[in-house]
């Protein structure tokens, strides 16, 4: 076997290696095949149209269509690579957008060197939608979403990035980064993790129904539900319970407590009225026994001066029968006697008496009295005045009532004073010692005046 | 743990359709034929 036959067959061998990967969409290693089978034999037509084929399937067009005019110009007739060719000038408008998209992602790398993720995502976005084979810029989109913790979305881009190429080293390692990077996560919050997994798995029933394996809710909608109403009726009924007390039993309560009271004060004030009669009643006997106790003691002292009245009465008959005793001694006697305690015949002889003895009484104490006065002895002025006032009111006209208002005048008794000037006044008018009298009073009702001014 | 930095260089621009005249005068086409026969011109 000369070299070239040898060359020949360990080229279709990577062909072969290359399609077996190729249709196991493992891009990466069937791209490795083929460059191996055409290193081996540039002509290998086949594995170069089967590699443009791989590159477009990964979404690099233009690689694809590189391979594709060398293979055309190797081999310009009854050649695959003429209808690939062809289909893509009759869909320019699809080849446009391809290289628009391949335009974005160069962009895209640019924004990437410059901090622009967020930027590169949004434009990576669009392009996966108009380019959707297009590999390389699912693998960047992926970088960008771990580089940015958004781990949910590069798993998403990472599944699609497989699906295209199944043993692509990049893929593979992000994907595998991605897990590293979940399983950090989950064993920080392990016990909560297998808490909520214990409880979707109470959570749900798993049954089998023919060849399908049927899951659904443990607790369905309506059997939480109802027990939400459960507990909403429990506590309306609650509610609705303690309304019925409040409003109905509380106020039976009261009104009860209400009238026991009542009928305790009314009980009290029955007892009170009782004892205020009973008060009453031994108040009033009391003062009944006090007012007997005052007649009583009122009789005996009555009875007493009746019979001082009477002693005195004799005393003052058996002084004057005797003849030695004066006029004024005996009227002192006299003056001691209660003409009103004494009988009809002791009235007499106490008139008798006295119409012999105050005349002479009078004089004898007028003298006295006036003498006491004009050297104002005042104090004997008016006892001695007194009694010849008790015994003749009218004595010299009004003299001795006149001198005894003075006398009380002089001495600071002004109201004693001014009632004997009155009298004096009343009981001879026209008089001098009325003239006088009045003269007194008015002094004596100025110097009031004056002492209510100050 | 990856580096960001370190797996953007990773990421080369992709040929534009512009490119495509380039790229096929450049793509090396030496095979092994080609090696063998500049080992066999070299010994000759």
């Amino acid at each position: 076997m000369d070299y070239t036959k040898k060359i020949i067959r360990q080229s279709n061998y990577w062909y072969n290696d290359g399609l077996k990967k190729a249709r196991i969409r493992d891009m990466s290693g069937a791209i490795v095949s083929l460059r191996r089978s055409l290193q081996y034999n540039k002509g290998n037509i086949t594995a170069r149209n089967l590699l443009g084929l791989v590159y477009y399937g990964r979404g690099e067009v233009v690689e694809a269509l590189v391979e594709w005019i060398i293979s055309k110009n190797l081999r310009p007739k009854n050649n695959l690579a003429n209808s690939y060719l062809q289909n893509i000038q009759h869909s320019a408008r699809g080849l446009e957008t391809i290289n628009q998209s391949i335009k974005r992602f160069n962009q895209c790398l640019v924004y990437c060197q410059q901090n622009g993720e967020d930027m590169a995502i949004i434009q990576l976005k669009k392009i996966t939608v108009s380019h959707p084979t297009y590999l390389k810029a699912y693998q960047l989109l992926a970088l960008l979403y771990l580089h940015t913790r958004q781990y949910a979305q590069a798993q998403q881009v990472l599944t699609k990035a497989r699906k295209l190429d199944t043993t692509n080293e990049i893929t593979l390692r992000y994907m595998q980064e991605l897990t590293q990077i979940r399983g950090k996560k989950a064993k920080k919050p392990e016990n909560k993790g297998t808490k909520k997994k214990k409880k979707r798995k109470k959570e749900t029933v798993e049954y089998n129904l023919g060849n399908e394996t049927i899951i659904q809710p443990a607790h369905r909608m309506v059997k939480e539900l109802a027990g939400r109403f459960t507990l909403m009726n429990i506590v309306l009924g609650a509610a609705i319970g303690a309304a019925i007390v409040w409003f109905l039993i509380v106020p039976a309560v009261d009104e009860t407590k209400s009238d026991k009271r009542n009928k305790e004060v009314l009980e009290y004030s029955e007892r009170i009225n009782a004892l205020e009669a009973q008060l009453s009643a031994v108040t009033r006997t009391l003062d009944s026994y006090r007012a007997d106790s005052a007649d009583s003691e009122e009789a005996v002292q009555t009875a007493a001066a009746t019979a001082e009245s009477y002693e005195n009465l004799m005393t003052a008959s058996e002084q004057y029968n005797s003849g030695s005793y004066s006029e004024d001694t005996i009227a002192d006697v006299l003056l001691a006697v209660n003409r009103n305690a004494l009988g009809e015949s002791g009235q007499e002889r106490y008139d008798d008496l006295t119409s012999s003895i105050y005349p002479t009484a009078c004089s004898i104490y007028y003298e006295s009295g006036s003498a006491s006065y004009n050297v104002a002895n005042y104090d004997t002025a008016i006892e001695v005045l007194s009694k010849v006032v008790t015994m003749d009111e009218s004595y010299e006209d009004g003299g001795a009532l006149l001198t005894l208002g003075l006398a009380c005048l002089e001495n600071g008794d002004p109201e004693s004073a001014t009632t004997y000037l009155k009298r004096v006044n009343e009981l001879f008018p026209d008089t001098d010692n009325a003239q006088e009298a009045k003269t007194k009073l008015e002094e004596i009702a100025a110097a009031a005046s004056q002492d209510t001014e100050q | 743990m990856l580096n960001y930095e370190e797996e953007l260089k990773k990421f080369k621009p992709s040929l534009e359709v512009e490119d495509i005249e380039d790229a096929v005068y450049q793509e090396d086409l030496t095979d092994m034929s080609d090696l063998l026969k500049q080992v066999m011109d070299q010994k000759k």
